[in-house]
């Protein structure tokens, strides 16, 4: 889902970066004072998890894969700012270190994804907890996933507006809202399924427990 | 300091390349971050390609169809796109061979630490994910059916789950039987 670098104009990621920062320090802030033993590791070890995830991918019918983002599993195991940094790494990551993303579409990618996904998710893991806490688990990764491409597709759809050759023609990611919305927005309804499923899976076997107990056995492999 | 003064001229130069619209000026400027490669040119142009192709590709086709049904001219645009995504892309792996990213992001502690034990993860699970690729293509004699990617693609996810909960455990306790955490108390 997320955007390489060269489909966003500076009058998006500019701003973008403004508002990433203030969350960024927010959230590093909030992170240095609730620093335990247990909570770093984990962070660092599920952000490489996610990371590893977005590479599996789901093959759909046409010949067409996708993968999933991970964002529920993490807002629901660590809240919603602790996923906003772990997946804010894993873009910044992916960007510098296997150029897949990129720089310029780092902060929208990392407020789209990282921020209003995980707030999509926790707030239905929260809406739904008291019904059922697997159905509550599933919504949040269907929410996340749904929630940030649909954000996702309003600033790709944007892009024509705000720069324009004088031709006309674009500048940018050259699609307005009418192809971006159910382009991106209707596959993703189906990957949020997928990443329902691994937000239930995570859920499940990934509470947070107290770093003083002994770590589980190493799997086997599939 | 050399990896934070390349990491802030990569970021000025990532940025210069979205103010330049002429197709002219960034085909120079492709050129120009290919020589400073020298001998990687070729590798760093193939990595970018590859990596920028599947979205660029996936716009480019979509334009150029609806170019040709209102039959309005779709060369310039397709061209200044594609030369920027791909100027942009070579210039971040150009900068990749030369950066070391967890000193040009020492600034801060917390960061850099938790950038070690990432990178430490997502090179092990990497290599572990295409491990896994490869033994599920070496046990198929023909194309792996969408059954049989989708039945790999969860056991491999279940697995990383698993192996992420073994791993946090191990380095939460590591870092606690070392001490790391008595300054911080």
């Amino acid at each position: 889902m997320h955007v390489p670098d060269g489909f966003l104009g500076p009058q998006t990621y500019l701003p973008a970066y403004g508002v990433a920062a203030a969350a960024w320090t927010f959230g590093l802030r909030r992170l240095r004072a609730r620093l335990d033993a247990a909570t770093l590791p984990r962070l660092a070890v599920v952000t490489a998890t996610a990371f590893v995830l977005m590479m599996i991918t789901v093959p759909l019918p046409g010949g067409t894969t996708v993968h999933v983002a991970g964002i529920g599993m993490l807002a629901v195991l660590f809240g919603v700012w602790n996923a906003f940094l772990s997946l804010s790494l894993v873009f910044l990551l992916q960007a510098l270190m296997f150029g897949d993303g990129g720089v310029t579409a780092l902060p929208v990618n990392a407020l789209a994804m990282g921020l209003v996904g995980s707030l999509a998710a926790v707030g239905a893991h929260r809406l739904l907890r008291p019904v059922n806490r697997d159905a509550a688990l599933f919504a949040a990764g269907w929410a996340g996933t749904v929630a940030s491409a649909t954000l996702m597709a309003g600033v790709l759809g944007l892009q024509p507006l705000l720069s324009r050759a004088p031709d006309g023609s674009p500048l940018f990611f050259p699609f307005g809202w009418k192809t971006t919305l159910p382009a991106v927005v209707l596959p993703h309804l189906a990957v949020g399924v997928a990443d329902g499923v691994l937000a239930l899976l995570a859920g499940r076997c990934l509470a947070p427990r107290p770093a003083t107990a002994a770590p589980p056995p190493g799997p086997e492999a599939p | 300091m050399r990896d934070r003064a390349l990491l802030l001229l990569y970021l000025g130069a990532i940025v210069a390349a979205t103010f330049v619209h002429d197709p002219a000026r960034l085909a120079a400027a492709l050129a120009a971050v290919l020589l400073a490669s020298g001998r990687r040119a070729p590798r760093v142009l193939a990595r970018a390609s590859r990596a920028a192709a599947p979205f660029a590709a996936a716009v480019s086709l979509g334009w150029l169809a609806a170019s040709w049904w209102e039959q309005r001219p779709a060369g310039a645009a397709l061209l200044r796109l594609n030369l920027r995504v791909l100027l942009m892309t070579s210039l971040t792996f150009a900068l990749a061979a030369r950066l070391d990213l967890q000193r040009a992001l020492g600034f801060s502690r917390t960061l850099r630490f938790a950038l070690v034990l990432t990178v430490s993860q997502v090179l092990t699970f990497r290599r572990l994910h295409a491990d896994f690729r490869l033994a599920l293509l070496s046990r198929s004699p023909r194309r792996v059916s969408t059954a049989a990617s989708l039945r790999h693609g969860a056991a491999a996810g279940a697995w990383f789950l698993r192996r992420a909960e073994h791993d946090a455990a191990e380095i939460a306790q590591a870092l606690d039987a070392r001490g790391f955490f008595l300054d911080r108390r």
